[in-house]
This record gives structure tokens, sequence and C-alpha cells, in this order.
């Protein structure tokens, strides 16, 4: 512990603290600009000098660790005449065009220069230009080099934190422009983490441009809608308009990061394509009625009991879930209720929530990240969880840390990992197998990745493993599953710490689990007495006839079943269907009444993430058109007479005992991990097992399709956002380099892609590095709806590829 | 394109150090040697053999004047302009040369023949006022000794 004087007042701090946070910690605000605390050190633009007692130079403090006895002075003249005169210095080259600048109100230069700056500037030179017009960088980017202070801070974020190193300062001196390559348009992750850091108007956000002033907005802090990372976001207004999503620097487990879906991907808000009045289906059309019409034909003719079903989405809040798992089981008297959870069969979600340890409670991403040894496994985590893909890379950047990454395809993140892990989709269950096997056998030399992987576990003393969605998309996710919960036991028996933690694709996945959405267990993991059948079972039985009412809260089954004929043609045959969304989907199309529900932008409530932290959705615009907030509908069909959010979360504080302790007015931006509740209640049941049928020649076939979210999108809802559509308008197939040049192919041909069920022709992208015999379709193009390629009951997609 | 040669030479650079991108400026030497200036492919090649990223080897590029992002003629001038040199009248040196060749500083005489640039410190401010063509130094120089040199060049 060093002691030391800061302004004449003592406070005593850990060795190596920057005199920054020092002075901080004794409530001294020092400005900077280079300083950002998650980026590598630069102390380059003296923002932040300050004397230190003994010593003649002025130093910076954002370099500069404290030691034992130091005495340092932040606000005295000599500092304060330093400041002005750094900040004199900046603006000799600044062109000081505030009144056309966005950043105008909430720039970083101009707050200095008023509170600290000179009040005069005797420089009577020319200033440096670059350019008279603002330069497009990228579809997301516009850029001014003429108002750079040369922080770097956009080229730190983007290659420490990002991981694409997209950016670079080019040229020397005043010169220099902070751009990319060759000063050309930028093909990178789009996320507009350099807008977000740059701390004066020279990253610019393209889709923000001259839209308002700060000071016009009105703000309100709520949560990402896309992934379960849970970023936090602050979602600006102006005259009820969404005009931007940004990230504060100190909010959130995700601290100014954001993904080009989380940043960039508000504009489905307020699509005109939104639903805004319910319909109803007449002579075998939908025609727009009246709330009172739709809402009483719901009432007389949804059916009751055995027949009846509800499937939700898990973008909902856990209020709107919990309500409507109340609606399904006591009003429609039925457990065959399910999430949409990548369409996993309900032992592998029930399984999923074993493994994780949902019941004991939530693990923060910070906690899980200090274990010196981190597996992941089945997911692209890249892609589909991209700031937990930051905090990982950060963390790796430790060289002390194991970071072991399993998965087909290469991903940004394989450039931080010890090991890489290639396997082929159904053989995921092998490479556990092989861990598991090589610690069993108390075996001590690796042979190959897997024993490598495995003698790091055996040599770890706390192990996180993060498992991906994919794995409930496996027909033996269940198997999977157990011998992770194996792999668990045997570390634990030799003393070791293990956390395990979902990587979900929807932001409130655990949520909708934990609220009770599941055929197996009522809120807060209570078995429910009559097994209910899942989504796969539902649509089973639809398509026998067995389903007369079903209830599609947010979910486009059609478009996202795996078995798209299958899941239409079941669907086809329920005699009264009820679909509340936002868009009319290809489910909504076959419906027999519509109700137009709304975003997480229209609405109060909460989400879980996947660490298990609950946090608060806010309202920031009213309702679009006509339509209601979907607790409202939920609760005027099931007449529950809930009045609010809130109101609904008092009753889940009784039923989930998880959130007992959540006070839902006091959530506030970090959220709050939800208790732990014991771990009775559910628990593996032997039930249907691998689904696995006899085996099938796919010789053909010679791909294993694997899918999931591309980086740019989520889902179908971010077809609506029409910045991440120009971002990635069309869908595409990825194969690896090498089956590439097997097949005699190269990178943006068009390619024929043929399953047993589905044909179609797709733009190629060859991947260095992937695994061989894996093609990889994202899920989020209507165009080529991916779950077309699949056959219900055979689990993973085949395909076979050839030149057009 | 970089030659077999070249790449070759290049990756007996990257054997020097620990890390492949360690070796920037050499290859990047090794490619101007070759190429006579650097361009966006060629940088772009030598990203890929150094597997970094292209921004940050063109922030090694651009920073140095050594490296030549325009093409240069057979006889590449560049006279010291920095302290020492400029407090002995380098100014006086580049003016000279201007009015020779006929060209303003950083262009190139339409024969290809002379490029004329103006670089910093090159350490040897003792003989200053200095010039550098290609490899060679060229040190207390006077109008006269200019005139002598430019006979040289042929
Ligand atoms: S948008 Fe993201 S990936 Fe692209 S340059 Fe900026 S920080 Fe880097
Ligand atoms: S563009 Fe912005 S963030 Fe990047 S160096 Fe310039 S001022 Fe800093
Ligand atoms: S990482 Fe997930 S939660 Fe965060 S901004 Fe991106 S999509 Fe949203
Ligand atoms: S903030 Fe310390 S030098 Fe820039
Ligand atoms: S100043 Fe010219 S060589 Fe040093």
């Amino acid at each position: 512990m060093a002691t030391v004087k800061i302004n004449g007042k003592e406070i005593t701090v850990e060795d190596g603290t920057l005199i920054l946070d020092a002075a901080r910690q004794a409530g001294f605000e020092i400005p900077t600009f280079c300083y950002q605390a998650r980026l590598s050190r630069l102390g380059s633009c003296r923002m932040c000098l300050v004397e230190i007692g003994g010593q003649r130079k002025l130093q910076p403090s954002c370099v500069t660790p404290v030691l034992h006895g130091m005495e340092v002075f932040t606000e005295n003249e000599t500092v304060k005449s330093a400041r002005s005169s750094m900040l004199e210095f900046m603006l000799a080259n600044h062109p000081l065009d505030c009144p056309t600048c966005d950043k105008g109100g909430e720039c970083e230069l101009q707050d200095f220069v008023f509170k600290s700056g000179p009040r005069h500037s005797p420089f009577d030179e020319w200033k440096r230009r670059f350019h008279e017009k603002d330069e497009i960088l990228s579809p997301i980017i516009v850029k001014n080099h003429n108002r750079c202070i040369h922080c770097e801070r956009c080229v730190r974020i983007c290659d420490e934190v990002v991981g694409v190193s997209a950016l670079g300062g080019i040229g020397r001196g005043a010169k220099t422009q902070e751009t990319s390559f060759w000063n050309t348009t930028l093909d990178c992750d789009h996320c507009g983490n350099c807008i977000e850091v740059c701390p004066v108007g020279s990253f610019m956000s393209l889709a923000y441009r001259y839209k308002s002033r700060p000071w016009d907005l009105k703000e309100a802090d709520t949560v990402c809608p896309y992934c379960a990372t849970g970023c936090q976001i602050t979602i600006g207004a102006r005259n009820g308009e969404v005009v931007r999503v940004r990230s504060k620097s100190a909010t959130g487990i995700n601290k100014e990061t954001l993904c080009s879906r989380g940043r960039f991907g508000y504009h489905f808000m307020q699509s005109e394509k939104r639903l805004t009045k319910p319909m109803i289906k007449k002579g075998g059309r939908l025609v727009e009625c009246s709330w009172e019409e739709a809402l009483s034909a719901i009432k007389q003719r949804f059916g009751m009991g055995r027949k009846t079903a509800g499937i939700a989405s898990t973008r909902l809040t856990n209020e709107e879930l919990f309500v409507f798992q109340k609606l399904v089981r006591d009003v429609f008297k039925t457990n065959n209720i399910d999430l949409d959870s990548r369409f996993a069969n309900k032992w592998v979600t029930s399984a999923m929530v074993d493994v994780c340890g949902f019941r004991e409670g939530g693990v923060s991403i910070f906690d899980a990240l200090k274990a010196d040894t981190i597996f992941i496994i089945g997911s692209a985590i890249s892609d589909e969880n991209p700031i937990t893909d930051y905090l990982i890379r950060t963390t790796a950047s430790d060289k002390r840390k194991t970071l072991i990454l399993a998965h087909p395809r290469r991903l940004k993140l394989n450039s931080s990992a010890t090991i890489s892990l290639k396997y082929k989709p159904a053989n995921l269950g092998d490479v556990v197998k092989g861990i598991v096997d090589f610690i069993e056998k108390g075996k001590d030399k690796a042979e190959g990745d897997i024993d490598a992987a495995a003698l790091r576990f055996k040599n770890a003393s706390t192990i996180t493993i993060f498992l991906g969605a994919d794995i409930l998309r496996l027909d033996n996710g269940t198997d999977v599953l157990e011998n992770i919960a194996v792999l668990k036991t045997l570390l634990k028996k030799t003393g070791k710490n293990i956390n395990c933690l979902p990587l979900f694709d929807r932001c409130n996945q655990r949520g909708a689990i934990s609220m009770g959405i599941h055929p197996l267990f009522l809120p807060g993991f209570k078995k429910s007495e009559e097994e209910g059948m899942d989504c796969g079972e539902i649509l089973n039985a639809a398509k026998n006839g067995e389903i007369e009412s079903l209830y599609v809260l947010g979910e486009d089954i059609v478009s996202m079943y795996p078995d798209a004929r299958f899941a239409k043609d079941a669907v086809s045959k329920v005699k009264f269907l009820v679909v509340q969304d936002t868009f009319l989907t290809e489910t909504a199309k076959m419906a027999d009444v519509v109700l137009p529900g709304v975003t997480y932008a229209e609405k109060d409530g909460t989400f879980t993430n996947q660490e298990g932290r609950v946090q608060r959705v806010r309202k920031i615009i009213s309702c679009v058109g006509g339509s209601k907030d979907d607790l409202s509908i939920l609760d005027n069909i099931g007449g529950f007479g809930y009045k609010s959010a809130k109101d609904v979360f008092d009753d889940i504080k009784e039923e989930a005992p998880s959130y007992k302790d959540i006070l839902f007015d006091a959530l506030n931006n970090t959220g709050v991990l939800v208790n732990g509740q014991g771990t009775g209640g559910m628990s593996q049941e032997p039930g249907v097992r691998s689904q696995r049928q006899e085996a099938i020649d796919y010789s053909e076939y010679p791909f294993q399709v694997i899918t999931g979210n591309h980086l740019f999108h989520s889902g179908r809802l971010s077809q609506k956002a029409h910045v991440l559509v120009k971002l990635l308008a069309e869908p595409f197939v990825e194969i690896s380099d090498e089956d590439a040049k097997e097949l005699g192919l190269s990178d943006k041909e068009v390619v024929i892609v043929k399953s047993k069920e589905y044909e179609a022709a797709l733009k190629l992208r060859v991947v260095k590095g992937s695994q061989k015999g894996v093609a990889f379709i994202p899920e989020n193009f209507d165009s080529v709806s991916v779950n077309r390629f699949y056959t219900r009951g055979e689990g993973m997609a085949r395909v076979k590829i050839n030149k057009l | 394109m970089l030659s077999t040669q070249a790449i070759e030479n290049i990756k007996k650079a990257i054997a020097k150090y620990p890390t492949k991108k360690s070796a920037s400026m050499d290859a990047l030497m090794i490619a101007q040697k070759e190429c006579g200036h650097l361009t966006e492919d060629i940088l772009l090649e030598i990203a890929h053999l150094l597997d970094m990223p292209p921004v940050q080897l063109n922030q090694v590029a651009a920073f140095y004047t050594m490296y030549n992002k325009r093409p240069v003629g057979k006889y590449h001038i560049q006279v010291c302009t920095n302290i020492s040199c400029s407090l002995l009248d380098s100014e006086h040196i580049v003016q000279f040369f201007s009015k020779r060749l006929g060209i303003k500083k950083g262009e190139t005489t339409s024969d290809k023949k002379f490029t004329l640039s103006e670089v910093e410190c090159l350490g040897s401010c003792g003989t200053a006022p200095m010039m550098q063509i290609n490899d060679d130094y060229y040190e207390n120089l006077t109008e006269a000794k200019v005139e002598e040199i430019l006979k040289t060049l042929k």
C-alpha cells in the first residue's frame, strides 16, 4: 500500500495505482483524452499533467504510478496553466466548427476548453486541413479528419478490444490521419466503437448525422434486445423518433462498447412494416379489425386443456413471459408451453439448466473470467455474443491465462486462443468425451489437440466453461451436457473451482426458462405436475390434428423451426392460431387472429441475461400505431388485473425464489444477479435421450450445416433494421479453404447448395482455417431460410455444394 | 507482386525476430529496393507475409520518410533540412536543386532521373548541410559541390 497526499488530502491506495486513479478516489477529477481504463496506456495527449512534489517537470498522471510518500498537486496554478496550454495547442489545429459538428454539446474537447481552456488564441497561422467535405469511411462511419486530436482511442479500441485492427494513425505529426489501411472504405465489424470512444467529432455515426443535438434528445437506459450478453444501451429519441443508440463509458458489463446490432439495429422499432392494427381471418383472408373484436374472438374461440398450446419468443420481458405462462397454464389449462430456444427438445433445455446451475444463482462474467482456464464450446461467440467476445479477448491478452476455443468455424476470437479445437458439428460430443476420458483415465501425456486441452484442465485451478447454443440444437445434446456434468464433477473432485455459463443468442433466453416457459417446469424451476409438450412435440401433435388452439407469442415458427415444410404443414392444421408479434411474419400470415405487440423500446420490464443478471428495460417511445404493449394484451385475455410490469414482478418474486431479493424500482445500470434457490426441484430425468435415428447414409451430402446469427443480424428481427441490412443484405454459405480448393470453388462465386429437402443458390465465402466438411449458413434471411434445408428428426442438415 | 527472391529475403528477415511483425521495417526496405516505391498492393502482400493487419504496416510505412510512397526517379535526392543543416542554410541547397533541375520539393524530373525530397535529420549534423542520394551521403554541401555531384550522376 502507498500513502500519498493529493492536493493536501491524504489517501492510501494499492501499490502501482496510477496517480490519475488515486486522485479520482480522493475526489479530484483530472481531464484526460488518450487515457481509457480498458485500453493500453499511451500517455500522449498530456491533458492529465500533474505536479509531483520535488519534481521539476509535470508528469502525465495516466501513466505514472503513485509512490509511497508522494505529494501530488492536480489543481495548482502550474498544472492549470499547463492544462490550458495543452488545450491551446490542440485548438491551434482544430477547425472550431462546433456549429456544424454532430458532437457539439457532448464533446470532450468543448467541455475541457470551457472548463480549463485558454480564453484567447495567439495563433495566427494556417490550420491544417485534410479535406473540405467529410469522408464516408464505411456504411456507418462519417469521418472528419480535421477535428481529430490524435488520442488514438479509436485505433486502440478496434485493435485491443474489438480485435479487428482496422484502424491506424497514418502519417506523421500534425499530418497524421486516424483511418483505415488506405483511407478507403472499411470492411470491418461495423461496431461503431470507434465512433463511441472518439472524444471529438472526428468519427461520427452516419445514421445519426445532423439528426439532433444532445440536449434535444430524450434518453432512456435500457438493455439491448439482441443477444443474451445483455449490454446496457442508451436510446435517444427526438420528438418521438428513435435517432440513436449509444453506450455510456462506465455503464453495464459492456462499458461503452456495443456490436453493430446493438448500436445500429434500432430502426426496426419504427419500421413502416410494423403491425399497427389487430387482424382477424375472414373468408380466408386476414383483415384489420378492432381490438375488441380480436380479443373477444380469442376469449371465445381459444380452447382449453391438452389440445391447446403456447410458444413464446425469448425476446420478451420476464414479466410478459410470466404472464404468458400463467395464461397458458391457468386459463388454457395446459403445460404445452415452450420457448423458441433453438427449438431444443425439453430434455436438452432442462439439462442446460442443470449443468449451468441456473438454480444456484447468477455468475458474474467478471468473476467467471478470473478463471485461469477458459473453455468455450458450441458457440460462434464472435458472431453470436460479440461483447462477451470482447471481454474474453481483453482477459486472454494476459498470457498466463489459457483460452480453449472449440468451434467448427474459424472465429475472430481464435487469434486470442491458446488452443483452438475444430470438430464436425455432429461430433461436438466427442470433444467433451475426449477431455473426460483423458482425465478419467488419469493420462498425462497429450496426443493431439483434445488431449492438450484436457491437460490444461488438469493443470488449471479455476476453470470457466462457456456452453453455446449450438449444443441445444444437437440431437444428442443431452448426452453432451451429461458429459459436461461428468467433467465438472471430475474436476471438482480434484479441488478445482468450476463455473459454467451459457452463451445464448436471444436476450431473455435465461429469463424465459426461469419464468416457466417450459413444458417441464413452472416459474422458479418447480416441476410441473404434468409433463407438457415441447415445441417439436406440439408441432408433431398439430400435424396429427391434435392441437386445436395455438398461441404464438413473438416467434416465427414457420421461418425458424428446423424443417420449414413440416412446420408450415403442422401450423396449417391448427384450427385456431393466435399470433402476437410486431411484424407480419410467415407464421402470422397463417393466423386466425393477429395481435400487434410492441418492441422493447415501447415497454417497461426486465430481461435476465446469460449470467443471470436482471436488468431493466425502459420505455422510451409510445406504442407505434394502434399496437398495444404485450403485457396488457396478455393480461386482458387472462383477466388477471395486472397494472404494470412492477406489479407482475412482485408475483415473480413470490414464484421464482431467485428473484425474491430484487427490487424492481432499484434496478440500476449494473442490474442484479439472481440468487441461488437451492438445488432442489427438477433434475435430469431419463426421459428421451439421444434422439439419434438409425444410421442414415449421408455420403451424397458431405457437408454438415451449422447455422446461427451473422455478426450483423439476429433472428429475423434485424432484417427490419435498415442499417443492418445495408451491412449485409444477402445470405451466403461459408466453407473452409480446404473444401473450396478441393471443389475448385472460389470466394464470392455463386454455388448451389442442396439438401434432401431444398436447394438454393448462395454466394460462397471461403474462410481459412475452418473445419473441413462444414457449411455455415446464417439463420437470418427470408430469401434463403436455412430451416428449409432441414429434415425433422435428423438433427443436423446435410448438404452438397456444387458450382452453379 | 514481389519477386520470389524478395519474398525469400523477407522470410529470412522474419527468421531474425521473435515475432513476424518485428520484421516490418526490413520487409518494407526489401520491397522498396525491388520496386522503387511502396504501393497498396505491395503493402497488402507484405502484411500477409508478416501475418499482421495491413493498417499497422502502413502506419510504419507512412511514418518514415525513407519509405517512398510515390514513384521516385533514378536518383533520389534527399536534402536534410533539420535543425543543424538548416542553420547552415540547407534551404539554399534545396532551392539550388530546384532551380537546376526545374522541379519543386517532392517532384520528379520528366525524364524520371531525379526526385527532390526534403528529409529530417540523417544523423550527420557534424557535416551539415548534407544530403543522401540513394544509399550515399554527401556532406558539407555548397553550390559548387552540388554541381560536381550532379555531373557524376549519369
Ligand atoms: S466500426 Fe468497429 S471494427 Fe470498424 S473500425 Fe470502428 S471499431 Fe474497428
Ligand atoms: S479520430 Fe477521434 S478517437 Fe481517433 S485519434 Fe482522432 S480524436 Fe482520437
Ligand atoms: S453483444 Fe449482444 S447484447 Fe451486446 S450489443 Fe451486441 S447483440 Fe446487443
Ligand atoms: S490522458 Fe494522460 S497523457 Fe493523455
Ligand atoms: S540536421 Fe541534418 S543531418 Fe542532422
